[in-house]
């Protein structure tokens, strides 16, 4: 069989059509990946440029936060922070709340969640949590 | 002892002559020559040529003295053809040797590797139609890549038979590359397209360098698997070469390893051309497939480069599309030389290497996609 019928035939123009379009396929691929492969690598050489901005950005949010203490939570996180010199270092979230209710501060949970958003309360990321002096001061004393 | 003496002297290469033989002898001699004195792919030339010697001197059959006996020593060494052991071994070392910054600078350029492996379908197409078997006009199309191991590779796997023809073929028409390429170059382009100038290519960093084998790797294989043993090969030397820390490798690679390896595929495929199997009809008809093969893949780059400066803001010289085909670095040097014949002071070669080194991965590719398609 000869001419176009063996072409037919073969399904010729198929595999053709096919071979050129994964040829093409692979070489536009990895000729985009290495195009931008510079780009990922300067990112990747920078990473501790960008972990600055995260963290500067998350200290700006906390300053936001702590303008909306009014006198009333003031009052209410001087008296947390008594309790917080009852205990230890690390102390409880629960122990903490426990003793709040105990003593009779007014909305115990919300008091301390506007602590624990304002950084007054941190975690120390061994389940426990401590008391920020820097944030406390500079938020509740001013 | 006159009995004696007729017997030894119908046993001997004068009395078992044929006419054959002495005309592929008289190519080996050719070739040999044109590899030493002309210095066309002297490495690839003088090998295959003293192999047509050794593979046409009439043998008595039956002494396991010829290529095709299965108890020979040159069909051992001809196992590593008959098989795809060599072709890979020789792309392990052209990894090892080869920079691949230039693309890693200019990737716009892989689209040229891509669009010179147009011939190889169009070839198979040709194929076809003069009445080749589809794996057979696979093998003949792949002459279109010049790339001489990736020919043998394939044809290997799809139709051994050709190993010879094809063979020869493609080396013929790598070592062939300043004669072939530059009319078509110069036929396809108008002078002032060969005057254009590349921009100067950034520094690749070493990271990119490292990470290109693996990627290239990784994404080519996922998607063409059957280009696996070729462009696994070409990737792992280039790793080899990159990471520094394995240099002893890279350089086992790329001096040691190739070496043996060119010396026993080129020895080989020139003895498998013995006169009575070579010398056939369909030999020629693939000596012509592969020429046009060849034309068209070079061709195709050309005018490819060309419809990408329709959309191009800085243009590139389309005599980097004749680069496409994969015969490294042959076809980069002639892009330089064609390019210097215009304006002297326009260097070429640097930004050729990226179309050359993607024609490499992209008929690995294009091989591999065919013996999916056809096993």
């Amino acid at each position: 069989m000869y001419g176009l019928q063996a072409i037919l035939e073969n399904n010729g123009w198929a595999i053709s059509a096919v071979g050129i379009t994964i040829v093409f396929t692979g070489l536009v691929l990895l000729s985009i990946f290495i195009s931008q492969l510079h780009k990922f690598l300067d990112l990747w050489e920078n990473k501790k440029e960008i972990k600055k901005i995260f963290k500067k950005e998350k200290t700006k949010s906390i300053k936001r936060i702590s303008v909306l203490f009014t006198e009333t939570h003031k009052d209410t996180a001087q008296k947390i922070y008594l309790i917080v010199q009852t205990m230890e270092k690390s102390f409880s979230l629960s122990k903490l709340l426990w003793l709040a209710k105990t003593r009779g501060l007014e909305r115990p949970h919300s008091n301390l969640n506007n602590l624990l958003k304002a950084g007054i309360i941190m975690p120390d990321n061994k389940g426990y949590y401590i008391w920020n002096m820097d944030m406390f001061k500079k938020i509740i004393r001013t | 002892m006159e009995t004696l003496f007729i017997e030894f002297f119908q046993n001997t290469g004068f009395a078992l002559c044929d006419y054959r033989n002495i005309i592929m002898i008289f190519i080996g001699i050719i070739f040999i020559y044109l590899g030493i004195a002309k210095h066309y792919e002297p490495l690839l030339l003088v090998p295959i040529g003293f192999g047509m010697l050794m593979g046409n001197i009439p043998v008595f059959q039956g002494l396991g003295l010829g290529i095709y006996e299965d108890n020979s020593v040159l069909h051992y060494l001809y196992f590593g053809v008959t098989q795809g052991i060599y072709p890979p071994l020789i792309f392990l070392g052209i990894g090892a040797m080869t920079d691949f910054s230039t693309l890693l600078a200019r990737p716009v350029l892989m689209l040229l590797g891509a669009a010179a492996q147009t011939g190889i379908f169009i070839t198979f197409l040709g194929a076809l139609a003069l009445g080749f078997a589809p794996n057979e006009a696979a093998s003949i199309g792949i002459i279109g890549g010049a790339d001489g191991p990736t020919a043998i590779f394939l044809t290997a796997k799809l139709a051994p038979k050709l190993i010879g023809p094809i063979a020869v073929a493609a080396y013929s028409y790598m070592a062939l590359v300043p004669v072939i390429q530059p009319p078509i170059m110069k036929l396809l382009t108008t002078r002032k397209e060969r005057l254009i100038k590349m921009e100067e290519l950034r520094k690749v960093s070493k990271k990119e360098k490292i990470i290109f084998p693996i990627i290239s790797f990784l994404l080519c294989c996922f998607l063409a698997p059957a280009a696996l043993p070729l462009l696994g090969m070409l990737c792992f030397g280039n790793l080899l070469k990159e990471a520094v820390v394995t240099e002893r490798l890279a350089i086992a690679a790329r001096t040691s390893i190739i070496d043996s390896v060119t010396i026993l595929l080129g020895m080989t495929v020139g003895a498998s051309t013995q006169g009575n199997v070579f010398l056939t009809t369909e030999s020629i008809r693939i000596f012509i497939l592969g020429a046009l093969s060849f034309g068209i893949a070079t061709a195709c780059g050309l005018l490819f480069a060309k419809i990408m400066n329709l959309f191009l803001k800085e243009k590139i010289n389309p005599l980097l599309g004749a680069a496409g085909v994969s015969a490294v670095p042959d076809s980069a040097r002639v892009v330089q030389v064609v390019g210097q014949q215009e304006d002297p002071t326009n260097f070429l070669l640097m930004h050729a290497m990226a179309p050359n080194i993607s024609g490499v991965i992209g008929s690995a590719v294009a091989a591999g996609v065919l013996w999916s398609f056809m096993s």
